[in-house]
């Protein structure tokens, strides 16, 4: 892409000789002849983006990776089936705790083997697909800097590579080195507003295959004998109008999404709110403080996710999001019991939540 | 016997140890805990010289890496020069470590796109033999096989050891879920009931953020983080699956 720029550059530069015009002609030319025939080649760093966004939620994909996080390095397996619009999903870690995450259907299945837990997730079933939402979209560009596109050679493969750059502090950037022809994220850094790297993805191997069997979906430890934690099916998820809003949010985040949902460990449905900004997203949770429970409150993190808890009216709220800390402190600070579900916008230089 | 386990863990984060003993050594990877730490450390120090060509550490990350080489007798002098942790990227500074033959095998450059590959990339190669297809694919036609770093020879083997040699049950959940219904008095612990909250943020993330959402989870300190467990009495009481 780099060549590319140049190329429309100095196609517009003023001196130029005839024999270097007949060049350019000749490099326009090659460059339209890629765009028609539908090359990869050409796209721009958006469309790398939504290319992206599309190869990760509709093919099957088996892969090893590196991830590095705070000091520590893990090499994990990922494997990703679409199946007549079902999305299953696998993720391993091959060294330290032996940790896996399985979804399938609308179940989420967290092992933890290192202490002999099971921790089963249910996604209602009519929530949005799964990466249905965030996604990019003309608004980004108010919060987000889409840049790059150039390419750059990545342990023997042709990748693009296209910056997510934050224009604020409430978000984190991205550094995603996209495989030319599969459009895959071979390598992704979440990088800081300063642009230091907090969290690396970085493949090793990754195989796309037409179909993946349900075998490859089983737990590799044997979770009989586990403590299995799920939502109370005797919590039914409430219907009520929403109670909860954030009266204000940080630039560009807007509701995404609200349910009221049974959660493992709850007697209570809790309410969760999801505010995104095409990227990023924050999940705010409220539930009913139990009187001899001791309120959680201030800042925490796991692995690169930020959460903020709080009380406010009895309730304790919890925002939660692969965020920097000031995001989900901000918004679990705004988030108040309403009797209307369409807060009024205000001012403080945050912008108003859109539905 | 350290001096040789370490040129043998050297010699494969190089890429420079046969197939055989490659596989051996990954075997013992995964039942010798000090071994681990060994080569968790190897690719820490890996990690922070190739940052110097594009990837950058966080600041606390390459200051660790630089302390714990510096102090480390067998590959530093004891001493770490704090001023050289003022610059983004982390790269371990010739005048505040003094490199022993050993240390500079990870401190010479290394060419070519490897360079580009990252943290740790090469944490796994070592992993790949000429044995063949990945056995979890093998009765999976395969449209696209991405090989990333062909020059690390070979294709996956023993990255998932454990099934191979332990028969996996039916899928290891039981027939009867026994579901903790906490009372009154329950008290979630602040750290389990954030792994819940996470866990349930990632079903609304786009891919990328989920992925790291959930990346967070698997490979977080088992002791700050755990799924909600219930008090004592629902634990007792129902927590236990048959």
């Amino acid at each position: 892409m780099l060549r590319d720029l140049k190329l429309r550059n100095s196609s517009c530069a003023p001196s130029q000789t005839k024999k270097a015009q007949r060049k350019n002609v000749a490099r326009i030319a090659a460059f339209t002849l890629l765009m028609s025939t539908g090359v990869a080649f050409s796209a721009e760093p958006k469309e790398w983006l939504a290319r992206m966004n599309k190869a990760l939620t509709t093919q099957n994909y088996v892969g090893v990776f590196t991830h590095v996080h705070g000091g520590r390095v893990e090499t994990l397996r990922i494997i990703h089936r679409v199946r007549g619009g079902d999305v299953s999903e696998r993720l391993l870690s091959l060294d330290g705790s032996g940790r896996e995450f399985i979804r399938e259907g609308n179940e989420l299945v967290c092992y933890f083997p290192d202490r002999r837990e099971v921790l089963v997730e249910r996604r209602a079933p009519d929530g949005p697909l799964l990466g249905a939402l965030p996604s990019i979209d003309e608004d980004n560009s108010l919060v987000y800097e889409i840049r790059g596109g150039e390419r750059q050679r990545l342990l023997g493969r042709d990748t693009r590579v296209v910056a997510l750059q934050p224009r604020d502090q409430y978000r984190y950037g991205y550094r995603l080195w996209i495989d030319e022809k599969t459009s895959m994220p071979l390598k992704t850094q979440l990088c800081n507003q300063a642009g230091e790297v907090i969290e690396q993805i970085v493949f090793s191997t990754i195989d796309l295959p037409e179909r993946i069997s349900d075998s490859m979906f089983k737990p590799q430890v044997d979770a009989s004998t586990y403590r299995w934690f799920r939502a109370d099916r005797r919590v039914a998820a409430s219907s009520r109008p929403a109670l909860w809003d954030a009266m204000r949010l940080p630039p560009g985040f807007r509701i995404a999404t609200r349910s009221s949902q049974s959660m493992p460990g709850s007697s209570e449905p809790v309410e969760h709110l999801v505010y995104t900004d095409g990227i990023a997203s924050v999940s705010v949770f409220v539930e009913p403080r139990k009187p001899d429970s001791k309120p959680s409150e201030g800042p925490s993190r796991v692995g690169s996710s930020s959460a903020f808890s709080t009380v406010v009216d009895g309730h304790q709220v919890t925002a939660v999001g692969e965020v920097p800390p000031t995001t989900v402190e901000l918004i679990a600070k705004q988030v108040k019991a309403s009797k209307s579900p369409a807060p009024p916008a205000g001012a403080m230089g945050l912008a108003p939540q859109r539905k | 016997m350290n001096e040789e386990r370490d040129s043998q863990l050297s010699a494969m984060f190089d890429g420079e140890l046969p197939g055989a003993e490659c596989e051996l050594l990954a075997r013992r990877l995964t039942r010798d805990e000090a071994l681990r730490a060994q080569w968790s450390r190897f690719s820490m120090i890996g990690a922070a010289l190739r940052s110097e060509r594009g990837v950058a550490l966080h600041d606390r990350v390459a200051w660790r890496v630089q302390s714990q080489v510096a102090q480390d007798p067998t590959y530093g002098d004891g001493s770490f020069d704090t001023a050289t942790t003022s610059t983004h990227t982390a790269v371990v500074a010739p005048a505040s470590v003094k490199a022993t033959p050993r240390w500079a095998r990870f401190a010479r450059p290394v060419a070519g796109a490897s360079i580009a590959a990252g943290v740790a990339a090469m944490s796994i190669m070592w992993l790949r033999t000429d044995s063949g297809p990945d056995p979890m694919l093998a009765s999976n036609p395969v449209t696209e096989t991405i090989v990333l770093a062909p020059e690390a020879t070979g294709t996956t083997v023993a990255l998932n050891e454990t099934p191979a040699a332990e028969p996996v049950p039916s899928n290891g959940e039981p027939d009867v879920y026994v579901t903790p219904v906490p009372s009154s008095s329950t008290s979630i612990a602040p750290p389990a009931r954030l792994a819940n909250y996470v866990v349930a943020h990632s079903e609304y993330s786009s891919p990328l953020s989920r992925r790291m959402a959930l990346l967070g989870l698997v490979a977080t300190d088992p002791e700050s983080t755990a799924p909600a467990e219930p008090n004592a009495d629902a634990a007792a009481g129902a927590a236990d699956a048959p």
